[in-house]
């Protein structure tokens, strides 16, 4: 519950000051880290995980959409996220929010924040959109429900044997259904409005 | 009362007619009078047979004149005139009879003289019936309206045939008995009733001939020809029907004009379709046809028929040159050859813009248009059939030109021009040629491929060649600009760099490697290999390259191995080879040198990687040559001694020559992929986006240089292929 609250304040509302400061000589430097993220993010071809930028002029805002993995209960929706860049790059993570509202026991399921241990204390530089995104990806199949942000989410999951693959028993079935149900409940298919 | 009154009124009558018919005369004797003279002019004017002798008869005439004089006198000739006309309708079955048997006779033989005898026998029948002419116009003329009349109703089908026939028989050459034959036709009234079909024989006479005598002739123009054949055949044979009672030849002339000039369009109508059906072969031709296209011009101002010669140019265009069995080299030179022919034809343009537009479009459409045009500029043909006129003056390229709005000279656009016509200046060939495309860059791309290819091509310090490609590309900068080829003026350049920097190295230390050293950026990409060339080979390369980084130190070398060519004199037991061969033979016999049985495996091992039918045709060569062996499959055995040589186990799998520098057009795919990623990418993330968003978010992708334009001509593209939809302007991936 500790980690469940600290988790739910804004990932990055307080970005370290003394390096916005020197900002104006590294944005050039981080424009260009993003923009070679750009470019190897679209030539690998990483099914069900895309992004881009939001408009020409910054390379800052990004929109990401994630497919949900096969064999998961997430599979067959589309999920839009959004992805801002702080000005000090990579050396702190990006922001990353859903847009399209998920049920799912780490993601809030009104802000859409997403409590994932790599966007937070172990942030690394050497990550990039693609690992994020990738990561995200498994986020939706296998949950962390040891720090749940959404309790309700977390508990439907949690009952006995949750491994929410329909596939295994008749009486997981129900869970998962129940699951499903709520996940349906919520989510709000892609549209493509630019 | 009423019979009193009925009485004294038919009592009137009576004396009325009765001093009519026996005039003043005393007694009755003017009433006998008249009967006589009543019996005699009947009896005159009856219509006999005249194929019977007996009926034959001869007349008084003075008693007959006197018996019409009565007659007329007791005004009576109405009524006398009617009993004739009566008669002739009772006896025409005379002249049927003669008519049938005529025809029969006609349709039996075919015959035209039959006809001509019919003819003059029907004359023969409105003589002898005919009135005297005291009687007066009037009554001749009453006369000749029935004969004509009862004749027309009752002449069948098979007259017209024959009489049609007829004519046509009197116009080549032109006959004896024409005059005759005219006044024939006149007297019988068949001229104007028939007029159509006299007509329609002039009519089918000028086509029969212009058909015999013009077509396939296109070197000289035929018009003038055909106009004195005109004045000399036809005009003497419509002269008696159309000029009729001319009294002198200025009066003739006169009534002439209006047939004469409808026959005279009639002729140029008839050239013009004969040589509307024949444009393409005419334009094949070309310059031997240009009289037919003078011929042409000339016709279509007489006679409108732009529209159909465009219609059956296109068709003849779609049909024989735009399909995919003919060669783009042919469609260009059809086409230059076609902008020259309609350019003689029709100078504003008109028909080449709508002759041309389905042949540029097919030509967008041809993968290889561009390089079959630049090769052309270049001189690469080896059939020497330039599409440039050699006398043509070297201009730069014209952009189409706005209209200029203070132009005095302007003149406003032709009639039959579309909307979309672009008033095209006579620009030079190649500068119509360039503009198949929009932008010049394409061509320039391609020119640089060529060239390097050509360079590339140059063995042993061929030096007078590497001049000849410069004094290409001079004239070619004249045409594109300078700046244009700057590439390639580097590519050129490095040329000769090479053979300095070679004379340098060879005098520090002598190689037998010659090598062609190019600047990597400027050339275009050249395919890469993974070949290591083994032994000997390589020991050279090393060795050179070492020289070379003394000599320029803040370079270096890398070599392209795959690419040249290597002069070889194999030392075998019995014999030794000389010959010069690719690098991947050089390097595959040069393993032979280590053992004498190789399998291919090994073989492609030894030189690094290679493509299995690459290897495969460079040991062909050897085997050839007789001096490998495959004795199984895919083992190779070397012949130290000369065997028998079995015939060739296998042939040269028909690899296609790979070109050694990637095309410009191939290039332009592979970079277009990449752009397509990105795409595909935001509007993956960004749902639908407008074509100018597009543009400005591929500023993301590295290098991106297309305009929009070509953009919107990409995303048709993958819209085609069914990748995305475009909505209102919107585009959004399909899925």
């Amino acid at each position: 519950m500790e980690q469940l609250t600290t988790s739910l304040a804004p990932p990055r509302a307080n970005p370290k000051p003394s390096v916005t400061n020197s900002s104006q000589q590294v944005a050039g430097s981080v424009a260009k880290r993003l923009g070679n993220e750009l470019m190897s993010l679209m030539m690998s071809s990483s099914p069900g995980i895309s992004a881009f930028p939001k408009s020409d002029g910054n390379l800052f805002e990004w929109v990401g959409t994630i497919e949900g993995p096969a064999e998961t209960i997430y599979a067959g929706l589309t999920f839009r996220i959004s992805i801002s860049f702080p000005a000090n790059y990579p050396y702190v993570a990006p922001a990353i929010k859903f847009d399209t509202p998920c049920f799912h026991p780490n993601v809030d399921i009104n802000s859409g924040a997403i409590c994932l241990d790599i966007l937070q204390d172990k942030w690394s530089a050497v990550y990039s959109v693609q690992t994020i995104l990738l990561s995200l990806q498994s986020l939706l199949g296998e949950p962390n429900n040891a720090s749940p942000l959404n309790t309700d989410a977390a508990a439907v999951w949690d009952t006995p044997d949750s491994l929410c693959l329909i596939k295994l028993l008749s009486d997981k079935l129900t869970v998962t259904t129940v699951f499903r149900t709520q996940l349906m409940k919520h989510y709000r298919p892609v549209k493509d409005a630019a | 009362m009423a019979t009193a009154a009925l009485r004294s009124q038919v009592a009137a009558k009576w004396h009325e007619a009765f001093n009519r018919l026996n005039r003043t005369e005393p007694g009755i004797s003017g009433l006998v009078s008249f009967s006589q003279a009543w019996n005699i002019a009947t009896e005159y004017l009856h219509p006999y047979d005249i194929s019977d002798p007996m009926v034959a008869k001869k007349h008084d005439l003075a008693s007959v004149k006197a018996a019409f004089e009565i007659v007329n006198r007791s005004r009576r000739l109405p009524v006398m005139l009617e009993t004739f006309l009566d008669d002739i309708c009772n006896q025409y079955h005379l002249i049927i009879r003669d008519i049938t048997q005529y025809l029969a006779e006609y349709e039996q033989s075919a015959d035209t003289s039959v006809m001509l005898r019919l003819v003059f026998r029907l004359v023969e029948w409105y003589r002898a019936w005919a009135p005297i002419d005291e009687l007066g116009p009037t009554i001749r003329g009453a006369y000749t309206l029935t004969f004509q009349t009862q004749l027309f109703s009752i002449l069948p089908p098979a007259f017209v045939r024959g009489f049609k026939a007829l004519c046509a028989s009197t116009l080549v050459p032109v006959a004896q008995h024409t005059p005759q034959m005219w006044e024939a036709f006149e007297i019988l009234g068949l001229t104007d009733r028939y007029e159509g079909i006299i007509a329609s024989v002039g009519y089918e006479r000028i086509e029969d001939y212009v058909r015999e005598t013009c077509a396939g002739k296109w070197d000289a123009p035929c018009l003038e020809g055909l106009r004195a054949w005109m004045t000399e055949q036809i005009v003497p044979w419509m002269l008696p029907m159309y000029a009729k009672g001319a009294i002198n030849t200025e009066d003739a002339r006169g009534m002439l004009q209006n047939v004469g000039s409808r026959f005279d369009f009639h002729m140029n109508k008839t050239l013009c379709d004969l040589r509307t059906s024949e444009i393409f072969d005419i334009i094949i031709d070309f310059p031997d046809s240009m009289g037919a296209l003078q011929d042409l011009k000339e016709c279509l101002q007489r006679v409108d028929q732009r529209a159909s010669l465009v219609q059956s140019l296109r068709k003849a265009n779609r049909k024989r040159l735009l399909h995919p069995g003919a060669d783009t080299k042919l469609i260009l030179s059809q086409y230059v050859a076609t902008i020259k022919c309609l350019r003689i034809v029709d100078p504003p343009g008109v028909l080449l813009f709508k002759v041309a537009d389905p042949i540029r479009r097919y030509l967008r459409e041809r993968p290889d248009t561009i390089r079959s045009i630049v090769a052309n500029l270049v001189g690469d043909d080896d059939s020497g059939d330039s599409l440039v006129d050699e006398n043509e003056p070297i201009q730069p390229l014209q952009q189409l030109e706005t209209e200029d709005y203070n132009d005095p000279h302007w003149d406003p656009e032709p009639i039959d021009a579309g909307p979309d016509f672009r008033t095209n200046k006579p620009s030079d060939v190649i500068s119509t040629l360039v503009s198949i495309y929009d932008s010049k860059d394409l061509f320039v791309k391609e020119l640089q491929v060529l060239l390097a290819q050509r360079l590339l091509a140059i063995t042993d310090d061929n030096f007078e060649k590497v001049e000849k490609e410069r004094r290409n590309i001079e004239i070619l900068k004249i045409r594109f600009g300078e700046a244009a080829l700057q590439v390639c003026e580097v590519m050129l350049k490095d040329m000769s760099d090479s053979k300095r920097i070679d004379g340098h190295v060879q005098s520090k230390k002598a190689s037998i490697v010659h090598p062609t050293i190019i600047s990597r950026h400027f050339w275009p990409s050249l395919e890469s290999s993974d070949i290591v060339m083994p032994g000997q080979f390589q020991a050279l390369q090393l060795d050179y390259a070492k020289e070379f980084s003394t000599f320029k130190p803040d370079k270096k070398l890398r070599w392209l191995p795959h690419l040249g060519t290597v002069h070889l004199e194999l030392q075998l037991e019995d014999r030794t080879i000389e010959t010069d061969v690719p690098p991947l033979e050089a390097a595959f016999i040069e393993l032979f040198s280590e053992k004498n049985i190789w399998t291919m495996d090994e073989l492609i091992e030894g030189v690094g990687a290679v493509d299995r039918i690459a290897a495969l045709k460079a040991l062909i060569t050897w085997i050839d040559l007789g001096v490998l062996k495959e004795d199984e499959e895919n083992t190779f055995r070397l012949l130290e001694v000369t065997e028998e040589a079995a015939p060739a186990a296998r042939t040269a799998p028909t690899a296609i020559e790979a070109p050694t520098v990637t095309a410009a057009q191939q290039q332009q795919a592979e970079q277009m992929r990449l752009y397509w990623k990105f795409i595909e990418g935001m509007l993956t993330n960004l749902g639908s986006l407008p074509l100018d968003r597009i543009q400005t978010m591929l500023r993301f992708a590295p290098g991106y240089d297309q305009t929009v334009e070509q953009l919107a001509g990409f995303m048709e593209a993958a819209r085609r292929e069914g990748l995305v939809v475009g909505r209102d302007g919107m585009w959004k991936l399909n899925r």
